[in-house]
This record gives C-alpha cells, structure tokens and sequence, in this order.
C-alpha cells in the first residue's frame, strides 16, 4: 500500500506540471481545447492527492508500522479519531494534508470556472505553480510513505499526548485551511494582474474567498488559543510563541485587505496596495510555514528540525520576484480613479486602519525574528518573549479600537461635523460613564499599568459597542419609516439587504467581546498547595476541599486524578477532578485541567502532580476572570463572518437592471450579478 | 467642515496628555507583585521556551530551582537590576524574557517606533496626495448634455430609496 | 513512472504487488481518459467594454443608493450631499451615455459574434 502512495504523490505532481505547462500554453496560444484539458488535469489532481491523503490514513488505521511516519505518529491502542489526525500530526503527513487542502481549493475553483473563464484559467496557472512547489517537498523532501529502517516494530511510538485532545484533531485542519485558502485569493490577484483585468469583478470574487480563509483562520487560532488554554494548563492562551506569531500575521494582513478592499470596489482606490496586502497575506502565510518547521526561531511547538528550510527560502524568494515581475510591467494598470474628498471619510478611517494593522504586523514579525538577527549582528541570541510583544501591540490594539468606534459613524467621501458631534455624544457619555464606574468599582488605572490598559480596552469596547448599536438603530430606522414597519423589522431587513457591512459590524462586536476577555489579563491570579484528604485551599471567593485522590489505568494511559469539592459562599456548588496522564506509548505526562467557567470568571485547576516525599498531591488553582468572553466573542465573530458571506437580499422597490442582452458573456451573467451587488459596502 | 479637524485634533491632544499622565503614575509597584513581575521578565531555561512563572510541565525541576533563585535573590535585598543581572551572568541574556533597553538590543524596540511613525507620515503623504489628484473617470462623456440630463434623471429614478 | 513504481514496489508478496500495479495503472489510465477525452469545451472570451461598463453602472448606482441612505441616516449636510449627488450622477450619466452609444453602433447581436 505505501508504493501505492508514492505512486498517487507521483502521479499527482506529473498532472500538476501538466496542469501548469498546458495551462501556460492555452494562454498565451488562446487554445481553448487545451485550456480544458488543463482544467481538467487540475481537477485529477485532486483526486490523485485525495487518494494518497486517503492511503495514509488506511495506513494508520491498519497499523502499518513499515511507514516511518506511521511509526512515528501513531500506536496501536490510539482511538480512531486520532489516527485520524495523525495525517496532520507530523511533518510529512501535514505536508502532504497541506497538498490536498489546496488541491481542494483548486477542485472548487476549476468547478466554478464558469464565473469568468479567462480569469481562471489564469488563476488555475498560478494555483497549478503553488502545488507543483508543495508535490515537490512531499515527493523529494519530506515524502510521508517513506519506509522505515530496520525491522518493522510490532507498535509505533505514538501520537505526541499534547495532541491527544478533540481540539486538536480540529484545530490544525482549521489552521491549514486558512493558511492554504489564502492561496486562493493571492492566485485571482496575480491573475487579474497579468492579464490586466478590466474593473473590478476579480476583486468581488477575491474577497469573498480571503473571507472564507480568513474566517478558517480565525477559527484555527482560537482554537488553537482554545487548545492551548485548556491542554497545556498553564492558566493563559496566548504566549506569543512563534509558531502562534506565525499565525497572526497573515491574519492581520487579511485583515487590513478585507477593510482596504471596499476602497478599491466602491471608489477604485488603494489598487496597488491591495495587489500587495494579497501578496504579502500569501507570502507571510508560506513564510509562516516556513518558521514552524525549518527549525529557524525556537518554539514550544515547532516541528522536528528538517531540510525543507531552503525549498521555503526559495519558493518565497520566486514567488516574490513573479509579483514584483508582472507588478512593475503592469502597474500603470493599477492607477486610482478617484480623489480623496474629505479627511472626515470612511476612506481616510480605512486607511489609517491599514496602518495600525501594517504596524502590527510588522512588530509581530519584528519580535519573531529579532532573536535571529540578534544573534547574527551581536553573536549571542535573546528572548523576545509576552512582554516585548504586549508592550508593543496593546497600544497599537487600543488605537485600532478608537478607529473601529469611529469608524461607523463616518460616511463615504465626507461627514459632516455636526453629524459625527451627534452621533458620537451618547456613546462617548456611555463610554466614559462606565470607566468612572468601573474605576470607582477597584479598577485603579494609577495603580497598575495594566489596570490601566484593562480599563481603556473595556471602556473604548464599550464605545465601539454603543456607536455600531447607534448605527444600527439609525440605520433600522430608515428603513422601518421607508417601509412603514418597525425598528427591529428594520434592522433586520438592513442586515439582509447589506449583509457585508452589518455583518461586519457583528465581527467587529465580537472583537471587542473578545478584547473585553484579554482585559480580565490584568486580574488573574493563582495560587499552589499541597492538598491532603480534607485539606482546603481557597482562592478568591472559592474554597477547595480534598474530597479524594484516586488512580486508574487505560490502555493508552494510565491517569491519577484528585477529587476536590468547591465551595462558593459557604456554598457547594461543584466537584471538579483535575488529572494528570502518562501515555505509555511516547513514555510522556499530560495534564488534564479542571475548568469550571462562568462568565464573570474561570477557575482552573491543574494536577501538577505528588509530592516525592509525602505522595500527596499538588493542586495549583487559578482564577481567571473574563476568559468565557474571549470564546464567546470567537462565536460572534464567526457569525458575523458567516453573515457577511451570504449574498444581499434586494430591496422590492429596487428594479432588476441590467435588461439581460444576449452577450457573448451571457452564460455568466447571474452569477456575475451576485457578487456585484453584494459588494456595496 | 473648518471645525472638525480642530477639535478632532484638540481631542487627541487631550488623549495623549491623559494617557501619558497616566503612564507616569502607573510607574510604581506593589511589593507582593514584585515576584510576579520579575518572574515574567525570566524565561524557563528548561527548553520549554515558557515564561519562569508559566512553566508547568510536569516535574521540571529546573524552574522551580530558578524560582527559588529568585526568592532568594530578593530576600537579599538586591534591586531588580542585580536580580536580573544575576540570572544573566548565570544564563546568559536569553534568560530575560524580552530585550533590554541597551545597546544592539534597544534596535528592537525603537524600530516599532519608527516603522509606526514612518507609516503615520506616509499615510499624511497619502492623504494629501488623494486629494490633490484628478479624478480618472471610467467612462468619458459622450453625447450632448441635454441627453446626459436624461441619464441623469435615469441614475436617481433608480438609486431611489 | 511505472518503472519507477516497480523500482519502488518490492512487496513481500508477490500477489499483492501485481495487483497493486494492476490498481496504479487502472487510475492513472482513467485520469488521463478523463483528461483528453473530448467534450465541449467553454469558449474563453476577452471582457468587452460593454460589459465593464455594466458592472460599473452598477457599482456607481449602488453608491448612489448609499449616499442617499447615509443622508438619511443623518451623517451628511445638505448641501455636502446635494454636491456628492451632483457629481455621483453625472459620472452614472457618462457610463449610461457611453453604454448606449455602444450598444447602438455596434447592434446588440454581432457582440455574441465578437
């Protein structure tokens, strides 16, 4: 079965080269029959890589420990669910998930070639290039049915115990999905480029795909943060690690094109910039990849060091050169068509969101790879670790959510003054009213420099809060007059009929629900004691009492857990059993937290193990107040993105246009409309 | 339109006057945190790449004999400079968790800075620029404006809310 | 590349090995049937003009619709939204002018030919 891999793997790479070669003929000889055959080799390498990702798998399932990454990754006593996720688990597998992901993204793109035919069969060129570079690694550097050495054991070593949690059988996927959907939006881009692509129709399909990769993005890094908070049990959930780095900085640059790309659809400005925020969104995302898994800066958890550094270093360095290449031939292409009318404009907000989110990531990436550079110019290496980045990307962060208050109230080309005064008074008094409150409540922000930060983040989430409520009631109020109906009638109609701009504000109240969750950093604390039957420890309000210890053993682990009643105003009000694990295949501990959430606080308790000496267990306890709105508002998020994703409703009174003539683009004529008019932001 | 960037402008000013005030008198520090605090400026030497007071995992004996480092360090008395400069002198500087503020190190923190400066000005630059500029139409007039007025009337019949 | 395979392919049991070539060349003839199999193929055309300027009538009226919801809503003076209006309409008027023209030169039917 493994020669049956490397076969598909092989075979896969043969239609790749084919897909791109005959793709780059059909072009330049405008050989429609030949464009097809491409179209159609693309598509076969979807399958080919379909059935190696399936074979892999089979071989986990089977135990077929004559696979190196099979024994390396799996064991037979590993639930299913697990073997599952060992595809994703290692270097190669994860490579090889990486090239079906893609080769997906490009089944989907090449089905729906009908949206514009020229356009992607450019695209399917750019994408046919990117999967050639990753056959390549799984073919020649990192191949995932490499046989093992020596004689086949009779079980594997065993998936990594930090791995074994249901988070983390999504969490990758989700990760990869966003990282390789960013490839998606970089190939229109490049495409649209080359060809000089008349309007801006490339860029509505554009940004409907960087928002399917930036909503998988998201939801990989906070499961990912998720994951982090409830299996590695060190009380946080983010360490600005930089595998976790890595993550962020193509989200942020996602982030900055979806806000910069309603200046290029609305008023055709930023064009170049955009071509860029792509170009870099899909490079940071490759270089991403590149930093977890060549070994260059050091991690919690990275990869296993290998050899496939340099093919990275070199695919960025060509990728980098074909988007400077075709950028300088074509860029007068690029030219704005319209002026900047007022300073007071949604424009100018963009921009200056583009800035912060730019700066952003530049720190981030600065303070991922100072240690290298340091090392370099000084000869010895530093840490760059939470302080450098919190220092650095709080106030960046509060700035960001001034903007996002202010943004809703500014208008396209101008605003007027006495309009932004009336809009802005009652949520600012709001705003204020509730830091003064929560200042005289204990929340000192002269006390603490994060008790200051903790009160500007909640008093600027509220601001934001109040201001795109406003906007909303203002908003359904119109309508609700215009149709004789009521506010909330409105409201939703105003949502339906522009659901990229009300379902972005939706996004954006996720974000400060989140940003209100970091806030409750300022107040965690935590405590450790050894806990003996009937001994108690308390922290804050709460009072634990040893009910008991126990052990057990399973066969992939054996476990040793407390029992431990809690007590809430002299109140029982749970029993909670943190644990700790020792899974016998890899020979290594994990925890298991007890984590007890509600929405004012988590308390969080962790096994941290017995005491040689007397065998008594230790319990480290934490409370962490707030961390149930960093999820809640993860949820809001993704319905808010969802919500944005689907197309507008048309108003009744609004009459169909244009009369369909019988063009030679007919055919694509409905599905151009769509995303034309759901592009009104 | 002449009032707004004046008081936008007033209102930032107050901003940054409150929140650098502000940051002067966050300065101080309560003494049950000091170990809190200094033990986030330290990082495991274990290999686990976590902050000292973060490492958990289990059994690792090397941050809890740094923590006890640190206690020591500061019932002795000494300031935050020489508990920091201790660990360095046993560490080396990866010990500390961020870069310090001295030589090749204060690049670090200064290029955030002045990348965020730079961006500032380009966007000033930017801005000015955009408006100065000459609209690029996507369509030139064709036709006589009489039958442009017809357009017209057209475009708002149909923009009609 | 079936050389390379059997190179690859030293199974432990002779059987399963040819059955697994027997499987390998089986999916690679049906992808590449699929492939040059011959079908109708989508004619892949150069955007025309006319269609640019349909989709930026509909982006300009689209602005249109906004500006005079945002009026609604209170965030522009009259006399900013009344200018704004002015100029939003005349550059719809010009692209409406301009569609015109090329649809009465040109006849709707020869742009299916062109």
């Amino acid at each position: 079965m493994p020669q049956l891999g490397s076969f598909t793997l092989l075979l896969g790479l043969a239609l790749s080269v084919y897909a791109f070669v005959a793709g780059l003929f059909a072009i330049v000889r405008n050989d429609d029959r030949l464009s097809e055959t491409a179209r159609r080799a693309g598509i076969a390498v979807f399958l080919a890589v379909t059935a190696a990702s399936a074979l892999l798998v089979y071989a986990a399932f089977t135990n077929d420990f004559s696979v190196d990454y099979i024994r390396q990754h799996s064991n037979r006593a590993l639930p299913g669910a697990y073997k599952f996720a060992a595809l994703w688990s290692g270097q190669e597998g994860s490579l090889l998930f990486w090239c079906w992901l893609l080769a997906t993204y490009g089944l989907i793109l090449r089905l729906r070639h009908k949206v514009d035919t020229r356009l992607v069969a450019h695209a399917s060129v750019v994408i046919s290039a990117v999967q050639i570079f990753f056959l390549l690694l799984v073919n020649f550097a990192a191949h995932p049915f490499a046989l093992g050495t020596g004689t086949i054991p009779a079980d594997g070593n065993g998936l990594n115990p930090l791995l074994q949690y249901p988070e983390m059988v999504i969490h990758p996927p989700m990760l990869y999905l966003g990282y390789v959907g960013m490839t998606v939006p970089f190939c229109f881009a490049l495409a649209a480029l080359i060809m000089k692509y008349p309007g801006e129709k490339w860029i509505h399909i554009t940004r409907r795909w960087t928002m399917v990769g930036w909503l998988f993005l998201t939801c990989g890094i906070f499961l990912g943060s998720y994951w982090a908070y409830k299996v590695l049990g060190w009380g946080g959930w983010w360490g600005w690690d930089p595998v976790e780095n890595a993550s962020l900085l193509p989200w942020l640059t996602g982030t900055a094109f979806l806000h910069s790309v309603m200046m290029q659809e609305k008023r055709g400005m930023m064009k170049m910039w955009n071509m860029w925020l792509i170009f870099s969104t899909f490079l940071l995302a490759i270089f991403g990849t590149f930093l977890t898994r060549s070994g260059v800066v050091s991690s919690v958890h990275a990869f296993a060091e290998s050899d496939i550094g340099p093919y990275f270093v070199w695919f960025l360095a060509l990728t980098f050169a074909t988007c400077a290449f075709f950028f300088w031939r074509n860029r007068s292409h690029l030219e704005s068509e319209h002026k900047l009318e007022s300073l007071v404009s949604r424009e100018s907000s963009f921009l200056f969101n583009n800035v912060l989110l730019l700066v952003a990531t530049f720190a981030v990436l600065w303070g991922t790879l100072f240690p290298v550079l340091s090392e370099w110019v000084t000869g010895h290496k530093v840490t760059v670790g939470p302080p450098f980045f919190n220092k650095v990307n709080i106030p960046i962060a509060l700035f960001l959510l001034l903007l996002t208050a202010l943004g809703p109230l500014l208008a396209w080309r101008k605003t007027s003054a006495e309009s932004i005064r009336k809009n802005f008074m009652v949520p600012a008094i709001i705003a204020v009213a509730v830091a003064v409150a929560l200042a005289a409540g204990g929340m000192k922000p002269w006390v603490d420099i994060s008790y200051f930060y903790a009160l500007m983040t909640i008093m600027l989430s509220v601001l934001v809060a109040a201001t795109i409520g406003s906007e909303f009631i203002r908003g359904g109020l119109v309508i609700a007059r215009h149709n004789s109906s009521n506010v909330f009638h409105g409201m939703y109609l105003l949502t339906r009929r522009n659901t990229r701009r009300y379902g972005g504000y939706i996004v954006h109240l996720g974000v400060i629900v989140t940003m209100i969750g970091f806030a409750g950093v300022a107040f965690y604390q935590n405590t450790e004691q050894e806990l003996s039957f009937g001994d108690k420890m308390s922290i804050g309000p709460y009072t634990l009492v040893c009910r008991s210890y126990t052990q057990d053993d399973k066969p992939n682990y054996s476990s040793e857990w407390a029992i431990l009643d809690i007590f809430k105003n002299g109140k029982q009000i749970d029993t909670m059993y943190p644990e700790q694990r020792f899974y016998k295949a890899s020979g290594q501990p994990a925890t298991i937290v007890a984590n007890r959430s509600t929405i004012m606080e988590d308390l969080y308790l962790v096994y941290t193990g017995k005491n040689p000496e007397n065998g008594r267990p230790i319990i480290k306890a934490h409370l962490n107040p707030l961390v149930w709105w960093i999820w809640a508002g993860a949820h809001l998020i993704l319905v808010g993105t969802i919500i944005a994703l689907i197309p507008n409703m048309q108003a009744k009174s609004r009459k169909q246009s244009p009369p369909d003539k019988p063009r030679s683009l007919s055919d694509d004529v409905a599905e151009r409309r769509a995303p034309v008019e759901a592009g009104t932001d | 339109m002449r009032i707004a960037p004046k008081m936008l402008h007033r209102w930032a000013m107050l901003l940054l006057f409150a929140s650098a005030l502000l940051l002067v008198g966050a300065s101080g520090d309560r003494t049950g945190q000091r170990f809190d605090r200094l033990g986030h400026n330290l990082m495991c030497e274990c290999g686990c790449g976590q902050v000292l007071l973060e490492c958990n995992h289990v059994g690792c004996s090397t941050s809890e004999q740094m923590r006890q480092e640190l206690k020591l360090s500061m019932a002795r008395g000494d300031s935050d400079e020489v508990v920091l400069a201790g660990f360095v002198a046993k560490y080396g500087p990866a010990v500390l968790s961020a870069p310090t503020t001295t030589g090749f190190n204060r690049v670090a923190w200064i290029m955030p800075v002045v990348i965020f400066l730079a961006a500032l000005g380009a966007a000033v630059v930017v801005i000015r620029t955009w408006k100065r500029r000459a609209p690029r139409p996507a369509s030139d007039p064709v036709g006589a404006p009489e039958e442009l007025d017809e357009f017209r009337r057209r475009a708002r019949e149909e923009t009609k809310l | 590349m079936i050389a390379l395979l059997q190179m690859q392919a030293t199974p432990p049991d002779g059987t399963g090995g040819s059955f697994l070539i027997f499987v390998a060349v089986l999916f690679a003839v049906a992808v590449f049937f699929y492939i040059f199999k011959p079908s109708r193929t989508e004619h892949a055309v150069e955007k025309t003009r006319l269609s640019f300027l349909y989709e930026r009538k509909e982006q300009t009226f689209e602005n249109l619709r906004d500006l005079n919801f945002e009026y609604k809503a209170g965030k522009l003076s009259d006399a900013d939204f009344s200018s704004m209006r002015d100029s939003m309409e005349q550059e719809a008027a010009n692209i409406l002018a301009e569609i015109e023209q090329i649809e009465h030169d040109t006849g709707i039917r020869q742009e299916v030919t062109a």
